[in-house]
């Protein structure tokens, strides 16, 4: 296997993208669960609220590193939607909200199995259901990174809407409209809580799952071996095949 | 002991004349309708035979010892100082939430309507920080409020507790006894006001829903990744069935 033949995967604007959402996403989460003080409502106590707290120089210049960091996060965000909504965007959002229930139902039982039985454990498991010991074809995501991505979308979404109420209390709600504020904060507690689920698995998959290796260079090189596109996104090369 | 500033108040010399109230409005800059402190009193019952006396109930944040507003407090904005036992807010962290103000049993917050942030009565940390009593003390004409540590005999405040500590009495809600730091002498007047302390819905649904299953779920994640690492550790040559995987390659 001398210079396997590559193809091209991840734009650089794309590439840049997600690595500058990672960063923020991760600077996002480690100084917001430090701003719940209360002991009754952080998952961790009130040791390490205390711990970061000591590192930025106190309480509120904690909150005002985490609001400016999100919105110099959106801000970067919306200049890339608009920049690329037709090029990147677009075909994005209509591969990963395009799901095929039956093919993919069937991928994500089968590669859960796999993830932690094995190909072996899973084919004895499966064929009492009339499937073999094989994983469905998938196109250029597959289902579980579909479904990651959706998760990750509108957790973000909610993420910003409350954050914003948050931000906007001490400017313009009067005393009448704190439920509002009152309740953000819960619900945006709780999809920071899915959505860090959700990227642990992300964070297995690309980074530490062998069978993924591949994928994870190319988040940093554009580029895939044809091989490693042919097993695993069987679809999405058969479509550049055509080409 | 440690330091716990409070008040000792004898609401026998209160005459209603609102001057603390008036005073503490300038001295904190507190706008519109918002105020720190208060005078309550009871209905006087004008048909009765032998009318009692009148009795006025000043009043602000008792700096409780075990403040319910902290409880609520999800920033840690609100916190009672280690050094001097006063609960105050650092507005800078204050998000504005309100659910301190619920909490309180003695309505002694409010949403500041300038600021939009939680504020009341600090015993005037500014005036104190010059060495100034607070501006309701300094102001009153009978000197019905006393101020200073409770627990040091020599302050106004700790003499008068040193001396009456079996008299000196707290007004809460037995529902919800915070342990304030306001004290009053002899006959306090209404005591009925405090209202049981309650915490907003969404810090209830927080901390008795979303943080157990928060922790689950991500929990739960957790031990499904360290499943997946531990396979990936013992089976090191897991590869898909060889024949279908020959397969695969007919495709093109
Ligand atoms: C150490 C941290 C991370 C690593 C190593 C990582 C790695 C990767 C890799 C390799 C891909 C490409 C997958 C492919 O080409 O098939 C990817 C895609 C993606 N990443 Fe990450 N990522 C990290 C953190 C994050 C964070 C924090 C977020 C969001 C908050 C995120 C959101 C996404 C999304 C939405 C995609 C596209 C769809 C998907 O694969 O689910 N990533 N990531
Ligand atoms: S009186 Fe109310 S605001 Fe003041 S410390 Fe007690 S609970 Fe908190
Ligand atoms: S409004 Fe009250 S509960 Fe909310 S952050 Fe400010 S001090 Fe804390």
């Amino acid at each position: 296997m001398s210079s396997p033949k590559m193809i091209q995967r991840h734009t650089r604007a794309g590439i840049f993208i997600h690595w500058f959402n990672a960063a923020c996403w991760f600077f996002l989460l480690f100084t917001g669960l430090a701003l719940i003080q209360n002991p009754e409502l952080n998952p961790l106590g009130a040791w390490y609220p205390k711990a970061v707290r000591a590192v930025f120089g106190g309480g509120a210049n904690l909150l005002v590193a985490h609001w400016l960091v999100a919105l110099i996060w959106l801000a970067v965000w919306v200049v890339y939607l608009f920049w690329g909504m037709s090029r990147f965007v677009a075909p994005f959002l209509n591969s990963t909200f395009s799901l095929e229930p039956n093919r993919d139902i069937q991928w994500m039982i089968k590669k859960n199995l796999q993830m932690t039985l094995g190909y072996k454990m899973m084919a004895k498991l499966v064929k009492p259901l009339g499937y073999d010991g094989h994983l469905p074809p998938q196109e250029y995501y597959n289902a579980g990174q579909k479904l990651a991505a959706q998760g990750i979308i509108m957790g973000a979404l909610v993420l910003i809407g409350t954050g914003f109420i948050m931000l906007f209390s001490k400017y313009f709600f009067s005393a009448a409209d704190t439920w509002l504020v009152q309740w953000s904060m819960t619900v945006h507690f709780i999809a920071a809580g899915v959505t860090t689920a959700l990227l642990m698995v992300h964070i297995y998959m690309a980074a530490i799952s062998k069978e993924e290796r591949p994928a994870f260079i190319s988040m940093f090189t554009g580029t895939v071996p044809a091989e490693y596109a042919k097993h695993h996104h069987q679809l999405w090369y058969e479509e550049l095949e055509e080409k | 002991m440690a330091k716990q500033l409070g008040m000792v108040v004898d609401a026998g010399l209160c005459i209603d004349c609102k001057g603390c109230m008036a005073a503490c409005k300038v001295a904190n800059e507190v706008p519109g309708d918002n105020w720190r402190n208060w005078i309550k009193s009871g209905d006087m019952d004008w048909q009765a035979k032998k009318r009692g006396r009148m009795v006025f109930q000043p009043g602000n944040c008792m700096q409780c010892d075990k403040p319910t507003c902290v409880s609520a407090c999800p920033t840690g904005a609100t916190y009672k100082s280690k050094a001097d036992g006063v609960v105050v807010i650092d507005r800078g962290l204050c998000i504005g939430c309100g659910q301190c103000i619920k909490a309180c049993p003695y309505g002694a917050r409010f949403r500041n309507e300038k600021l939009k942030v939680a504020d009341k009565c600090d015993f005037c940390s500014s005036r104190r920080a010059v060495g100034l009593e607070p501006a309701c003390v300094s102001t009153c004409p009978t000197k019905a409020r006393a101020f200073g540590d409770l627990n040091d005999p020599a302050s106004p405040a700790g003499k008068l507790m040193a001396q009456s500590k079996d008299k000196a009495t707290q007004v809460v809600n037995a529902q919800s006894n915070t342990d304030p730091n306001i004290y009053y002498l002899g006959d306090a007047g209404l005591k009925s006001w405090p209202v049981k302390a309650q915490m907003p819905g969404a810090f209830e649904f927080w901390k008795n829903l979303a943080d157990p299953a928060v922790k689950v779920v991500v929990g739960l994640t957790g031990l499904g990744v360290l499943a997946m690492l531990g396979k990936q550790l013992m089976l090191k040559n897991d590869a898909p069935p060889p024949e279908e995987h020959g397969e695969e390659g007919g495709h093109e």
